[in-house]
């Protein structure tokens, strides 16, 4: 019982982060219609940005700040900078090919995550340190038996709740959210409806940075901190992206989720080595029996 | 009033607008017809910046308007409506409408409101289904909300794309008819591209005849439906 | 009209089967110049480059992007392994294997992978790169774990010694690796004049219209896949001359490599593809003898290849998204452009 209950806390906590790094994924695919396999090192390098800060004695909360803040900015950095010149009328007329058109976008995001992980590299010296996390990573005590969920869970849990229900109402409530949501259905009548398109694509691009450099900060506490750590999660929320399906918000986070037990349960149950295999399996799995995803459109191909 | 002056607009060899040249006047509704791949949705797009031009031009009363962005020539008045009843299907009807006017949010904030009453009083039905994703909606229905949003941007200029294709001859005249009672209640100019000539001409002032990009007839509308000559070289019938 | 289609087929036939004779004797008299250590680096560059081949192949033919080649590569060498230690098969029948086990695996793969549509292979793709370590381990009797599986594909043998002299070992990989990199040349550079070729390019410059046309868009984007699966199981399997198939040898970082070097030659072009495979693997030599003399600290020196291909690859798509070949291309183009200006004066 007290080892279902860990892997069901942690499967929550793990999968928590996992839905940020999924949500982030499918909010650029949808905006953009690029995955953008630099996702994770901008977070990796934002949260490096923050251990610095700390390092030099400034408060958690204000490095927190300051690396959801930076992440916003690498995120539209990367896309005023790069993708929207890349995939610019007159750039995609030289390139005579459709196919071609889309694999650019994802080599220059590879182009990106190779330069910012070495850049981390070189400025941070490359090797694992730790970061802190505001709440200690001990079990919660009810009188003197542990209970199977740190207060540290707990916390992840809430502020991913939070970003959630803040992202949720950004898009359902706000004009700015129904033009992202507009755009990324049908950027012709959106744009004349008089929205200015490419500006909501990097606002997408600068949300996504900011949720994935979120994930960053609440992953590596228990990860440790090193320019390689988080590619492992950007697979995950791949995994989980393609399983929620990449077209839905809502099916990223609840892939996100069910990726967060599969990942625990496997590894509490199994072994943690077994963890690799089991994405792996569930991945294909999922593109054989429901290729558009647990809550995407039908269509997969994007026109 | 809309001048359209020697406009060529061409997709890698395919010269779509072969050097077009007409007026529109303000107020009055001027009907484009043309059989297919005659050029009549690609003056619309380039009108409304979608396609750019390789030449001419485009004039808005003083206002160049080649060269400039989709976005700023929809905020400068003039709105579309897409070929083939363009709504976003996975929205409610009232957040396509909602997206119309999205750009006038913050300025005109009260006239919205007003904007957005208005077209529910144009079109009940969609009133009733505002909560309804668009795309549950009839096509007639779809071709109401596409106009719907157009139309509370507050246009000065409507562009309207083969508004009654695929629909039944009944709703097809229900709809021209409305946009004929908008234009001469509002001083509305609209630019109207039909391929079933009869209907979009009956209420027209004007009537321009395309072929292979090129202005084949330039009339009043009454004219050009009493040319039959004309009808049977270009249309076919 | 029809005969001199054929004809030009033949020129073509015969053109690159004098291209690949070229670079196999290129090879060998370049390997005579080179040390030991340069002989290895040599025989890798024609290894890899059947796996860049295969990039090649499968992006600039249909217009799919795998971030995951070493993970096919591995399959084709952890299949030769296991066929040479468990089943004595001879080296050369067990290369010839492991193309088919690979093409089998590519098929399956590319059957999951929503018929290849979309971001889904180049996830795909990468995740499987990822999960090698973890399959080794998982099957540690059978895959050898983390180590992988010791292999010795024997020396060189006594005809060829008593011809030649006797070769180091380095120069007998050299010689296993050179024919099969010729043949694979060979074959993508006939193939991409078949019909076959033809029908993959339609399907890669518009989906759309070679659908209306009647090509069978999912299926032809398997076959790419599968072939392009069978060209870099070669390469593992030949990868694995070395001594050792394991985890190690085919990490995640091999597989963005092996996408380097094709992006950076020019994804349609196979000239493109040899230029790029020197580059990926010479660049990291080169920047480690600049390190040295100029005495940069090991913790940065770590980090400039990565940041080196990193670049290289940004500044390939935003300057010239046809990759080096491309830029001949348009040199050439300018060049006779100008020619043709300053005649007409
Ligand atoms: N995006 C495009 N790329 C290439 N050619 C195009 C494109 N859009 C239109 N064309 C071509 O331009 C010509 C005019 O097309 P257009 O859509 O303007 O015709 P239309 O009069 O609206 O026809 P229909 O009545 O069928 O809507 C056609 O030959 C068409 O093939
Ligand atoms: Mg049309």
């Amino acid at each position: 019982m007290t080892s279902f209950l860990t892997a069901f806390f942690s499967g929550t906590a793990q999968g928590a982060i996992y839905a940020l790094v999924s949500l982030g994924l499918v909010l650029v695919w949808r905006g953009a219609g690029v995955v953008n396999f630099a996702q994770m090192g901008q977070a990796m390098f934002t949260t490096y940005i923050a251990s610095q800060l700390i390092q030099h004695d400034y408060s958690y909360w204000s490095a927190f700040v300051v690396a959801l803040f930076s992440g916003a900015v690498l995120g539209a950095l990367v896309d005023l900078g790069l993708m929207r010149p890349l995939t610019s009328r007159k750039n995609l007329k030289s390139l005579n090919s459709e196919s071609m058109r889309t694999a650019i976008p994802v080599i220059a995001s590879l182009g990106i995550l190779g330069i910012l992980k070495s850049l981390a590299g070189i400025f941070w010296a490359g090797e694992e340190r730790g970061f802190p996390s505001p709440i200690e990573p001990t079990a919660i005590k009810i009188g003197s038996t542990n209970l199977a969920i740190t207060g540290f869970d707990l916390f992840v849990i809430g502020v991913v709740f939070l970003a959630l229900g803040l992202t949720t109402i950004f898009f359902t409530r706000t004009g700015v959210g129904l033009a992202m949501r507009a755009s990324a259905l049908n950027p012709e009548v959106t744009r004349l409806s008089g929205i200015k398109v490419g500006s909501v694509r990097t606002l997408g691009w600068a949300i996504s940075g900011t949720v994935s450099s979120l994930a960053g900060l609440l992953v590596t506490p228990r990860t440790n901190l090193s320019p390689n750590t988080l590619d492992l999660l950007l697979i995950i929320g791949f995994t989980a992206a393609v399983v929620g399906g990449l077209t839905s918000l809502a099916g990223s986070v609840l892939g996100g989720f069910i990726l967060g037990y599969v990942i625990s349960f496997v590894s509490v149950y199994s072994a943690p080595e077994n963890v690799f295999i089991a994405i792996l399996i569930f991945l294909l799995l999922a593109l054989f029996l429901r290729p558009q995803g647990i809550l995407g459109s039908k269509e997969v191909r994007r026109v | 009033m809309l001048v359209v002056t020697d406009l060529v607009t061409e997709f890698s060899s395919v010269k779509a607008l072969d050097g077009i040249t007409f007026k529109a006047k303000a107020g009055l509704i001027t009907t484009v017809i043309g059989a297919n791949g005659a050029g009549k949705s690609t003056l619309l797009r380039t009108i409304s910046g979608l396609e750019k031009p390789t030449s001419g031009s485009v004039k808005w009363f003083d206002h160049e308007l080649t060269g400039k962005s989709v976005e700023a020539i929809v905020r400068g008045g003039i709105a579309q409506v897409p070929e083939g009843h363009a709504v976003i299907s996975q929205l409610s009807v009232a957040e396509n409408i909602e997206l119309g006017g999205l750009f006038r949010k913050r300025s005109h904030k009260g006239d919205l409101v007003r904007a957005k009453r208005e077209v529910f009083e144009l079109f009940p039905i969609l009133f009733e289904r505002r909560d309804q994703q668009a795309g549950s909606l009839s096509g007639g229905e779809r071709q109401m909300l596409a106009i719907s949003r157009a139309l509370v941007s507050r246009p000065k200029l409507l562009l309207l794309d083969e508004p009654s294709l695929g629909l039944a001859p009944l709703i097809a005249a229900q709809i021209i008819n409305i946009i004929n009672e908008l234009c001469r209640s509002t001083g509305l100019t609209v630019l109207l591209v039909e391929q079933n000539a009869n209907t979009a001409l009956a209420v027209a002032d004007h009537g321009i005849l395309l072929s292979l990009g090129k202005v084949v007839a330039n009339l009043p509308a009454d004219e050009l439906i009493a040319d039959s000559s004309l009808r049977a070289a270009y249309l076919g019938y | 009209m029809s005969k001199s289609i054929s004809l030009k087929h033949k020129v073509i036939g015969r053109r690159s089967t004098l291209l690949a004779i070229l670079l196999f004797l290129f090879f060998i008299a370049l390997s005579k110049q080179f040390d030991p250590y340069n002989q290895a680096q040599l025989a890798n560059i024609a290894t890899l480059l059947i796996a860049v081949l295969s990039i090649t192949l499968l992006t600039g033919a249909s217009g799919q992007i795998s971030l995951g080649q070493g993970a096919i590569m591995a399959v084709g060498g952890y299949a030769s392994a296991l066929l040479v230690t468990r089943l004595g098969y001879s080296m050369w029948l067990s290369f010839i294997l492991a193309i088919f086990v690979s093409a089998l695996f590519g098929l399956f793969l590319g059957l999951a992978a929503a018929r290849l549509s979309g971001p889904y292979l180049a996830g795909t793709t990468l995740v499987m790169a990822l999960a090698i370590p973890s399959i080794a381990v998982r099957f540690e009797p059978f895959f050898g774990g983390d180590v992988g599986i010791n292999v010795d594909y024997g020396n060189p043998p006594r005809w060829l010694t008593s011809f030649v002299g006797k070769i180091s070992i380095e120069e007998w990989s050299l010689y296993v690796v050179l024919p099969f990199t010729a043949l694979a040349l060979f074959a993508v550079l006939n193939l991409s004049n078949t019909r076959a070729g033809r029908t993959w390019r339609a399907v890669r410059d518009n989906e759309v219209s070679a659908a209306l046309a009647g090509i069978n868009i999912g299926r032809t984007k398997v076959i790419v896949f599968v072939c392009a699966s069978g060209l870099a199981g070669l390469a593992g399997a030949l990868y694995g001359f070395r001594g050792l198939v394991g985890p190690s040898v085919y990490p995640t970082d091999l597989s963005l490599t092996l996408l380097t070097a094709a992006v950076i030659g020019g994804l349609r072009s196979i000239g493109g593809a040899i230029f790029g495979t020197f580059t990926v693997v010479f660049l990291p030599d080169l920047i480690e003898r600049i390190t040295s003399t100029f005495e940069v600290p090991g913790a940065i020196a770590n980090y400039l290849p990565g940041l080196a291909i990193g670049t290289l690859l940004l500044l390939t798509v935003i300057l010239n998204p046809s990759g080096a070949a491309g830029l001949n291309e348009r040199i050439h183009h300018r060049i006779k452009k100008t020619i043709s200006k300053s005649g007409g004066h």
